[in-house]
Formats: C-alpha cells, structure tokens, sequence
C-alpha cells in the first residue's frame, strides 16, 4: 500500500491505494506556511525570554496598577511628589492596564509573552505582506531580517508602543490589501480607536492614512492629467473617507480632543531634549548607520526596480523618514515601510533578470496545518509563560530582568525604608516605583515630560556634577540617594568624599547613601 | 457628475460620524478631568477673589515689656521712609510700604506717604519720574495682566512677587488702578491673577506669592498655573518646609514668615489639610526648637541659627546687617505665630532688646544702607504692641520741629 499523501481537491476522486487527505481544504495550508511559523515561533520563543528591561516598563505597570485599583484614570500625576498636581493624560492607560492585569495573573512570565507576542504579530503581518505581494519565501524572509535589524533596539524594551507598532503593522496590511473589501471600512476605524488608547503613537496612523490618501490622488492626477479625476477615482475616495472615520474613531478614548492636544505638544517637552532616544537621529550611532544603510539601499533597488512607484509610499517614506531624524524613538514608524518597500522593490529588480515562468499557486495539505499546530505548540510550550501555564513553573524575578536592574538595591531599600524624598536615576526610577517599598518619594521617573522643568533642571545639575550639585540635595531635603555605578562614577566618588553622605549599600550595579545629619522635619510618607 | 449618488450619500454620512464625533468629544471635555492644556489661544482661568481688600493677620500680643511705647517710637524714627527722590529703589519702597501701610501719613515733609510709596510701585509716572526714561519700566504690560519686573537688575523688584505682597501686606484694595508703560490701566487684581497663572511651585522663591495668594484668594484652595498644574496651599506649604531650613529669602526666615501666615490663615479658612497642617506645625516647632538653641548671649539670632546649638558654639562671621536679617525677621514670624510656637519670652525679649538697640544706634545713613533689614525689625516691634506701625505713629509720632531741637540738644 502506497503511503503517498496525494492533495485532493475537494470534489477530485481518489484513486484506489492512495492515502487521501480528508482534511476540510479551509485548514490545509501551504508549506509556506509552518516555514514562516518557525521562523517567527522561534524569534517569539527567543524574545519570550528576553530580560525585562529596567527602564520604563515598570512605571507603565504602576500606572496600571493605579488605574486598576482606583478603577479610574488619574487626573494628575500620582506616582512623582514633585510632580503633584502635573496634568496628566495617559496616552497609554489601556496598554498599562493589559500589562499590569497580565503581570497580576502571571508574573512576569506573563509580561515577556506579551512583549514576544507583540512582536511575532508584527513580524507575522511584516512576513505576510511580504509573501502575499511576492510570494516569495527567501524575499519574505530577507524582509523580516531586515525589520528584525532595524528594531532590534527598540524591540529590546517592552513598553506601550510595541502595541502601536502592532497596529501600524497591521494598517500597512490593511491598506496594501489587493482588493478593498468591506470590513476595510470597519477594521482600520477600529484599529484605530485602539490604537488611540494602547499609545499616543495613533497619530502616526493617520498621517499614514493620510499619505495614502493624498498618494492616490496623486497617481490618478499625473495617471490621468486631470484633477477632477482625483474625485473620481473610486479608491481616493475609500481611503479619504475611511481616514476621516479612522480620526473620529480615535476619539473614542477617556481625553477626547485633548489626547491631540497632549500628542501634538509631547515632543516639544524641554525636559526630553536631555534624552538621548528622543534626539535628532545621529548617524554615528547603530541605529542611524543601519538607517542611512536602509535609506541607501532603497535609492539603489527604486533605481533598478521596474515596479511602479506609488505617490502614497514615497510621501510615506519621506514624512515618516523625517519624523525619524527628527527623534530618533520615531525611526520604528519608518522601517516597516522602507522594509516593505526595499523587499517588494528588490522582488521586482530580481525577477526583471529572473523572470517567473509558470507559477503556480502553493500546494495545500493537512499535513503542513498539523505540522504549523505542532510548531506553534512548541513555541508556546516551551516559553516561560507557557511552562508556568501548563506545568505551575514560576520564574525567580531576578531571573527575567536585565541584568541593569537594581534588584538587590531595591530589596535592601524594602528592608530599609526610607524616610523623606529619595535621589534616584532616571533610568530607576520607574523599578523603584513598582518594586521599591510603598509610598517611596522617588525624584523622577521615565515620564520626564511629566517632571517640573525646575525639577528636572536641578536633577540634570546633580547627575552631571555642575557647580551647585550637592546644593540641590540640600534644596530638596534629599535623604537617601540611589544610583547606579554604570553612568554615574562621578557622582559617586564625589558623594564618597563627602562627609554629610554614607554609604549604606553597594553592590556591582548600585550604590545607595543615606544623610549623615538630618535637615529636615521628619516628613510623613507621600500618599 | 464627479460624484455618483452613492458616493454622495457615503460622504455625507461620513461627515455626519465625524461631527458628531468631534461635537460629541468638544461637549464631553473627555470623560477623565484633566488640567487645561496650555494653548496659546484658550482662555485664561480667572479666580474669582471675594473680598474688595486684602485678608489682615491680626498680631496676637501686647507686650510694654517687649518694646516701650518710647523704644518703639525711637525705631520707627528710624525707619521712616525718608528716601531721595531719583532713583528710588523698589525693593526699598516695598519694605517701607508694607510696615506703613497706605494710610501712613507723617508730619515730616521729607517724609514718603504711603500713598506716595504705593504710587511709585503702581504709577509708571511716578517710577520714570524717579529713574528717567534711560531705565527699563518697573511694570511690564502682558495680554492678559501685569507683571513685575524682578531680579538683581537696576531698578527692579528684587524678590518674585514681593511686589505684590507688599502691596497686598499694606492693604492696597483688588481694584486700585495700576498704570502701565503702555498707558493702559490695569488693576492689582490684574496682577494677581497673572501671579496665579505664572506661578511654579519649584521656583526659587516662592515665600512671597504664597502670602499674596494667602491674603486674597481663601476660600479658594487651589487653582491651575498657565501648564496647567494643580496647585494648592498644601503644596505650597510643602514647597516651604522643603529642605534645609537654610535655604530661601533672608536666611530662609521668610520661609518660616510665610507658613506661620499660612497657618494663621488656615484657622480660618482651611486652606491647608489636616495632614499638612500638622506638619506645618511640627516645622514651626523645629525651628522653636532651633532658635531656642541658636541665640547667643546678647540677644541676637545668627544667620545660621537653623543650625541651633552648633550655631553658638561654633560661631561664624556674621556680619553685622545679617544678624539683623535673622533677629528682624523672626521676631516679626513670632508676634504673629501662637505660643506653642515661641521659644522662653525671657529670650525674645532679649531679642528684641538687642533689635532696639542696634536700630536706635545706627546713623541715618546706616539705616538707609539696610533700610530693608531694619524696616523688619520696626514692623516686628509693632506688631509685638499689637500694633501697625502707621496707627502706633499716628498717636505718637513726635512734632518734627520739636525733634529737630531735641536732636540739636542731644548733639
């Protein structure tokens, strides 16, 4: 007996002797697809035990944490005493309360898989875009790779905007979409009043609509050499109106108009200009090279492709590519399309010497959907998240951190707490704020935008050792200081020379010193 | 046709969702109450103040012990405002008027009014008058009020908002007519409606604009700055209990001024927790504690008194003006704050004995060198005979002629 899986199709007869495969043809799937599946199950499996970071994802989970036990978005600033009565609209209250419910249920085994998760999402939309405007698997490929490298920095970090690339990622899919379908007039609305509540990157969403929008109107004009036919053209005007939709549907957050308002105005925060992610892009850095690098390779295959350039992804391509120079945090808005644009360009170049003869559509079988269901199983199983599911494995927290967090400091801070208003580096703050011991007077955290502009100065004053920087420790009525040794030697060897200052704790990454003398009333702990 | 009628019906209804959407959003302000962002074109937060003139904080005690009617009528002849026309200084004028007081009037010619003081401060006439047209002016026009120009330049307030409170400390009425460089009239209620807006709780100074804001706004507890910030009497008492008690206007006893005024004012009108208000007197009886330990044998406070016991045993240089800063000032603080908060009445007098006495020694012209120093020691005295210095003067002021031979005489 035969033990050749022959591919049916659903109404073929099968020959005597031959296995048939009676798997319904909605599930088969082609080989294609389990390829894709390990490769992006194995960069899921791998970013499932990335290290969370010890910057900002801790203060987004506070956040959350507040949002949920107060069941209600705070109006001002609640985690910063120095910040009280700051404004606050948080852009991001729906990703900090995902986070912070997922941390509560499962720890953060629970968090990494939510970050690799975001990021397969993103990959599998990058890959599928790809495939199905190629349908070539090694292009697909070197288009992942690419967007791989472009965000490795940035995929480093779990934080609110991981969810806005998902959504950016899959507005790209929605709009390069072969045929406009309906449920275009309701998913890309939708995306985008989730959007609106995961990130203030929302906007990011319409200016792509929009550049669409304008694109097409473009290629009709210069298609047709009218401008009436711009009007005309059935498609400018599904994306012109799905892109009004799109920005009323944004609205549907807890600030209203005030979330443009606050997104509008977030980069023009002074205190930002101190940061180095959201500077002018630099070329000297990684991630400027591997942009000119992208940016440059781009100019080289739009020279060589024979594919018609649309108006839409060039106005894309620049609006965007200057928001990235312009921050360099915007820069991960851009490389999904250059990606895009590099690999479908680069396709078009390759097949004008390779031309395709006879293609045919992929095979289907059971066989690969079985085999995708295995893959994915195993992914999932062998993440920390899934043997905590599956098997109650619980994962030591000094375990998933980067190796930058200051666990043992932050433990020995829980053990001593402290009284009055605490120093602490930017960078910590936000771990000290989930992990520290309740009410801790921290003096700034990753919100810098959210900080008093006089706050922040002198906290810039006393990190970088200007003239007057042990002052500010007087001004504040600071009474224990926490720092780390990576950036901060300076600071430290001065506070070890100093005799108003003692050292209580190091360790290989921090060093906390308490007042020798205190200055001021004991103070009761911040609320 | 450009647009087939089902397009049309399709855009219509498009505009209809997004108007509805943006109508909905502007009347919904959004469900979570947040500060008003800080456009340039949204209006202007205006808190309405309830009362024609300025809160007063009533001196508490009347002690002939203290400071005799004689002492005191000395100090004041000392401190009267007797300066030269050109150039007058405005943070001079500011101390002389908020002792005096508007009403102040004296026999002596030479002598400023405190109507002539207040004038100067309002009036840029008056000001260019003094300081010639070669001076920037004092007050600056804005869109929506007046602000004050202040800092170590010539011919400026020095202080933030000590404008302002001096001119509320001497009870210039909310509606009293300011008149600007630009010849537009402005009121002080103009004035402090801009101080409101501008304030930032982490500036330098903030002990000034925390007893303005005492003096008009109660009941109002809070209010939101041009950012946008919450700001309250609480973290305003916070700002002035922040960190060494060194730190601030005068040796940072304007600090300790500010909050016992807050405090004060709290008994009447909560403006503070019951949280902060508790530790705004824990503060107060630190420093208690503090000038306990810090006075030295003659009576007089050091700058460094927040230092309390070291301050004695260790003594710095102290130059005389600011040992009259530091015994000044927390003479005044004290005349207003209750006795919980007072070291043994046996050493504030002998504080007070020390003030007389360094004041009623000075020269005319070592007076007029510290005018500001010393106008504290004179407001401070008369607040200790549960006085203000412009009633007390009235009833004894001297005749000038008579005093001129009595000076002869003396001579």
């Amino acid at each position: 007996m035969s033990t050749t899986l022959e591919v049916q199709s659903p109404d073929s007869q099968a020959p005597g002797g031959v296995l048939v495969d009676r798997t319904p043809f909605c599930l088969r799937l082609p080989r294609v697809i389990p390829a894709f599946v390990a490769l992006i199950g194995g960069l899921f499996w791998s970013y499932s035990y990335q290290r969370l970071h010890h910057t900002d994802l801790w203060g987004h989970l506070a956040y959350g944490r507040i949002i949920c036990e107060t069941s209600s978005l705070p109006a001002t600033e609640p985690l910063m005493p120095l910040a009280e009565g700051v404004p606050l609209v948080d852009t991001a209250w729906l990703a900090q309360v995902l986070g912070y419910r997922v941390m509560a249920q499962w720890g953060p085994a629970g968090v990494q898989f939510l970050h690799a998760a975001t990021i397969a999402a993103c990959l599998a939309l990058v890959a599928g875009g790809l495939y199905r405007r190629t349908h070539s698997f090694l292009f697909s490929v070197l288009g992942l790779g690419l967007f791989e490298t472009l965000n490795w920095f940035q995929f480093q970090i779990v934080r609110p905007q991981m969810g806005g690339l998902v959504c950016f990622t899959l507005l790209t899919s929605l709009l390069t979409t072969r045929r406009w379908h309906k449920l275009h007039w309701v998913a890309i609305p939708t995306t985008l009043a989730i959007w609106a509540n995961l990130h203030g990157s929302f906007i990011v969403g319409l200016v792509l609509l929009g550049c669409a929008t304008i694109g097409r109107g473009v290629d009709v004009w210069r298609r047709t050499n009218r401008v009436s036919s711009m009007f005309r053209d059935r498609h400018a005007r599904r994306l012109l109106l799905t892109t009004e939709l799109a920005a009323a549907a944004t609205l549907l957050n807890p600030y209203g108009l005030r979330l443009y308002a606050e997104v509008l105005s977030f980069s023009g925060n002074q205190n930002l200009q101190d940061l180095i992610e959201w500077n002018s892009l630099n070329f000297r850095s990684m991630q400027g090279q591997l942009a000119a690098g992208t940016a440059l390779a781009l100019a080289i295959v739009y020279r060589l492709s024979p594919r018609r350039v649309s108006a839409g992804e060039l106005l894309a391509l620049v609006v965007l590519g200057a928001a990235g120079m312009w921050s360099a945090r915007m820069l991960i808005w851009w490389t999904p399309l250059a990606v895009a644009c590099f690999v479908l360009h680069a396709h078009a170049a390759w097949r004008r010497f390779h031309p395709l003869v006879n293609f045919q559509p992929p095979v289907r079988s059971g066989k690969w959907a079985v085999v995708t269901v295995g893959l994915v199983w195993i992914c999932f199983a062998w993440t920390p998240f899934g043997l905590h599911l599956l098997h109650g494995k619980t994962i030591d927290l000094k375990r998933c951190v980067s190796a930058h967090t200051p666990v043992a400091a932050t433990a020995w801070l829980r053990e001593h707490p402290p009284t009055g208003q605490v120093f602490n580096t930017y960078e910590w703050g936000d771990y000290l704020l989930w992990q520290g011991p309740p009410h801790l007077k921290i003096f700034v955290d990753s919100q810098a935008h959210l900080v008093p502009r006089e706050v922040w100065r002198d906290y810039m004053a006393v990190i970088s050792v200007m003239s007057g920087w042990n002052d500010n420790f007087d001004r504040y009525g600071v009474q224990t200081i926490i720092i780390d040794k990576a950036e901060r030697g300076a600071l430290i060897a001065k506070l070890k020379d100093d005799t108003h200052w003692k050292r209580r704790y190091e360790d290989s990454l921090a060093v906390i010193f308490t007042r020798q003398t205190a200055t001021t009333t004991p103070e009761k702990p911040h609320p | 046709m450009i647009c087939s009628s089902k397009f049309r019906f399709s855009f219509w209804l498009v505009q209809g969702i997004v108007a509805a959407a943006l109508v909905f959003s502007a009347a919904r302000g959004g469900s979570a109450h947040i500060g008003r962002p800080a456009l340039p074109w949204s209006a202007a937060e205006v808190i309405h103040i309830d009362r024609e003139q300025p809160l007063r904080i009533e001196p508490l005690y009347d002690d002939s012990e203290l400071v005799s009617d004689a002492e005191l009528t000395a100090v004041l002849k000392q401190v009267q405002p007797r300066f030269p026309q050109k150039q007058m200084k405005p943070n001079y004028v500011e101390h002389a008027l908020r002792i005096w007081g508007v009403d102040a009037e004296f026999k002596d010619t030479e002598v400023l009014s405190g109507a002539q003081l207040r004038d100067f401060l309002i009036d840029h006439g008056r000001y260019l008058a003094s300081w010639g047209d070669s001076m920037e002016p004092l007050l600056v026009e804005s869109r929506q009020g007046v602000e004050v120009r202040w800092g170590k330049e010539e011919g400026a307030s020095v202080h933030h908002d000590h404008w302002l409170a001096c001119l509320t400390e001497a009870g210039v009425p909310l509606h009293q007519p300011i008149y600007t460089p630009a010849k537009h009239t402005r009121t002080i209620n103009d004035a402090l409606q801009q101080a409101l807006r501008d304030f930032r709780v982490d500036e330098r100074e903030v002990e000034w604009s925390a007893m303005a804001f005492g003096f008009w706004i109660p009941p109002v507890k809070s209010w939101q700055t041009l950012d946008g910030r919450t700001v309250s009497f609480d973290m305003i008492a916070h700002r002035l209990m922040r960190g060494d008690k060194k730190f601030g206007v005068c040796s940072g006893t304007h600090r300790v001024y500010s909050l016992a005024v807050l405090l004060r004012l709290d008994d009447q009108y909560s403006l503070l927790s019951p949280a902060v208000r508790e530790e705004s007197r824990q503060h107060l009886l630190a420093v208690k504690q503090l000038i306990t330990e810090s006075q030295f044998e003659d009576g007089h406070w050091p700058s460094n008194w927040e230092m309390g016991a070291e301050a004695v045993s260790h003594p710095i240089d102290d130059p005389l003006h600011k040992q009259v800063i530091a015994t000044g000032h927390h003479l005044e603080w004290l005349a207003i704050a209750p006795e919980e908060f007072h070291p043994p009445r046996e050493q504030i007098r002998k504080a007070a004995r020390w003030a007389i006495d360094t004041a009623v020694s000075r020269t005319p012209a070592q007076i007029l060198e510290h005018y500001t120093f010393f106008s504290h020691v004179g407001g401070a005295l008369s607040l200790w005979r549960k006085s203000r210095p412009a009633d007390f003067w009235h009833t004894h002021e001297p005749d000038p002629v008579a005093a001129v031979d009595a000076d002869a005489e003396a001579e």
